[in-house]
């Protein structure tokens, strides 16, 4: 959100001086904030089934893959820059990690190593041919969503690598103090790309280049190795989300992320980061992630079938850009 | 902003109250794949059919495609919620919902395996014990073929025959073929598989299949394919090369595409699965099991040799299931 421009005006209204307190304390938008809790309110009061602690914490297990995922979108998109590889790199990853673990028997360290790794290096690839060749990244990132999934069919021959070691399911289905792990990484790595992205010097070159990258390179920033890092990073974050979904269903699963870039990319748009660089933050991202996954546990608890889910969340995507807009806007308009 | 979000709210609260159902005790949860996949679907009718005439309360949730393991895995979760008394699963494959099958039997409720699409080897490593699983025999209905085959060409014919699989790897496909050579090979020796290919259950996959072993062997007797889509191509293939009429052509499932080419005399016959009658019959031995009956490990739904004589004579009371 652009900062209250309200130089030899009268005091700002109460609203105004929330939504920057929310902006500048939480670095979340007070509109994506507001829809949460009403939709949460929503759904408590239609389903007595909503409000409980089992049901809080499956809210969270079911957005943990797809929350990984919109943390890496986060940062590129961020950045100016887009991944439309995240899902098929995550099944990749998955498989990789599945492959390392079962099929030759390796410790659970080394697998899971593999699979944020084979991410990674995916991403790398990403991050350098947009930098050196130039491709732009949409182009690039759509060939590597091809790549990747063929890749994994390949590897796993078409099947589902299943029995994967013991300690890598715990970090799927284990429940240390009944809170599933899945959860805790997720919200770990969140907290953590939260500080990256918002308080470092890393996070603030990322949004200066999506800002606008003259200025950034005028000010000094290496742009095309930050891009590359950042294209790496998303890959790694898309490894980590495969590593939850292989580990919670106990099996490397080629077709595993399939449109989950779209999902992901939508949570970040819905918490509030420009679709063309400049402005975003994870909190606001989690958010976006939270108001999708309530959305589709109440619908679910309600027993409303899985296709209008679809379509309330495409509805919401849309409104959540609109208000963004209509705000801009008015600003302009004064 | 709070014109938008107020209007918003209202709609959203009007549209979820227009269709929140009721609750009740005793709920059975039914968990699909993706009911745009019309074998699923007819299969979901049934079971809403079978849970209105038991009077039982019952919630029916599918999930977007047949790929998305996660979302269902999800759904699974959130049903459990609503602490239903049976949990009626058919999982898009043998492994994903099983964190959600474990937390389910640890809480009482119990566990019916739709459409055998649980491996009971592992579901005995995970320790999970489900009370019945329901669906075709795949194998038998690759007999059933087999001996509609040999009752078209008589039990001394000789000749080539080929067989169309799935998709590699495929237990369902697997099944099929493999019943349909055993039954064959026992019922007439002088008909020889003299090709069995993977056709990944694609209709133009399977219709070059056809062209080259009809190249090969241009006197093909018969032609048995793992699906009704890959029976369909076949057919084009056969016709397309002049031999129309000569050819035994079988599928299995009795889709309504292979109901019309069976009417047009083209496909010979169609081995039908009866979705609507597994979904039905599911919800009946739910209930039995639920009010402390005994119920099979393992039920069978018949499947039905669908050919013109059967459909013209229109006698057969399974036909009614056939969709």
């Amino acid at each position: 959100m652009t900062p209250t421009s309200t130089q030899g005006k009268p005091a700002p209204s109460l609203w105004k001086r929330l939504q920057a307190g929310s902006i500048e304390q939480l670095h979340v938008r007070l509109e994506s904030l507001i829809v949460l809790i009403v939709l949460a309110g929503i759904m408590a009061m239609l389903s007595p089934f909503f409000l409980s602690v089992s049901n809080f914490l499956n809210i969270l297990l079911a957005t943990s893959t797809i929350g990984v995922l919109a943390i890496a979108a986060t940062f590129v998109i961020g950045s100016g820059g887009l991944d439309l590889s995240l899902g098929s790199v995550m099944g990749l990853s998955g498989v990789v990690g599945a492959y390392v673990g079962v099929n030759w028997g390796l410790p659970m360290p080394i697998a899971v190593a593999a699979c944020i790794g084979a991410g990674a290096a995916a991403g790398f690839v990403n991050g350098t041919i947009v930098t050196r060749a130039y491709v732009p990244a949409f182009i690039v990132t759509l060939g590597m969503l091809g790549i990747a999934r063929g890749l994994a069919l390949v590897i796993s021959d078409g099947r589902v690598i299943y029995g994967l070691p013991p300690s890598m399911v715990y970090l799927g289905q284990g429940r240390p103090l009944s809170i599933p792990m899945p959860v805790i990484i997720f919200v770990t790595t969140a907290i953590v790309m939260h500080c990256v992205l918002a308080y470092t010097r890393y996070g603030r070159h990322t949004l200066a280049i999506g800002d606008s990258e003259n200025a950034a390179r005028t000010a000094g920033i290496n742009i095309e190795r930050h891009r590359r890092s950042l294209y790496t990073l998303s890959g790694a974050l898309a490894g980590l989300g495969g590593l939850l979904f292989t580990a919670r269903i106990n099996a490397g699963d080629p077709t595993a992320g399939l449109t989950y870039e779209l999902t992901a990319i939508t949570a970040a748009i819905i918490g509030g980061t420009n679709l063309f660089g400049g402005r975003g933050s994870i909190l606001g991202t989690m958010v976006g992630a939270l108001i999708m996954g309530v959305l589709q546990n109440g619908l679910n608890l309600l027993a409303v079938q899985s296709y209008y889910q679809q379509m309330a969340i495409g509805a919401v995507l849309i409104l959540a850009v609109f208000i963004d807009q209509y705000q801009l806007r008015k600003e302009t308009r004064v | 902003m709070s014109r938008f979000s107020s209007t918003f709210g209202a709609t959203a609260m009007a549209a979820l109250f227009a269709v929140s159902p009721a609750f009740a005790d005793g709920e059975y949860a039914i968990l699909m794949k993706t009911l745009a996949n019309p074998f699923w679907g007819a299969m979901g009718e049934g079971v809403e059919a079978g849970a209105e005439e038991a009077g039982v309360a019952y919630i029916v949730q599918s999930v977007e495609s047949d790929q998305a393991v996660e979302n269902q895995l999800n759904v699974c979760n959130t049903m459990l919620e609503r602490n239903p008394v049976a949990l009626v699963t058919a999982a898009i494959n043998s492994t994903n919902l099983l964190p959600c099958l474990k937390a389910a039997q640890e809480a009482g409720i119990k566990l019916v395996d739709l459409d055998g699409n649980l491996d009971p080897a592992i579901l005995e490593q995970e320790g999970i014990d489900i009370t019945f699983s329901i669906g075709s025999d795949n194998v038998k209905a690759g007999g059933q073929g087999a001996e509609y085959m040999v009752e078209q060409l008589g039990a001394d014919a000789e000749g080539p025959v080929l067989v169309i699989e799935g998709l590699s790897g495929n237990v369902t496909g697997q099944k099929r073929a493999q019943g349909f050579a055993d039954t064959l090979a026992e019922l007439a020796p002088g008909l020889e598989i003299v090709a069995s290919l993977p056709g990944d259950w694609d209709r133009g996959k399977a219709a070059s299949i056809t062209n080259d072993i009809l190249t090969r062997n241009p006197d093909l007797k018969g032609i048995f394919a793992a699906n009704d889509g890959m029976a369909l191509g076949a057919v084009e293939s056969v016709y397309a090369a002049g031999k129309g009429g000569e050819v035994v052509i079988i599928g299995v499932d009795g889709n309504s595409d292979a109901v019309k080419s069976i009417e047009q005399g083209r496909l010979t016959a169609s081995v039908a699965q009866l979705p609507y009658l597994v979904g039905k019959q599911a919800v009946e031995n739910v209930k039995v099991a639920v009010d402390g009956g005994e119920v099979e490990e393992h039920i069978t739904v018949p499947t039905l040799v669908l050919t013109k004589e059967v459909m013209d004579a229109g006698t057969e009371p399974l036909l009614e299931y056939v969709k």
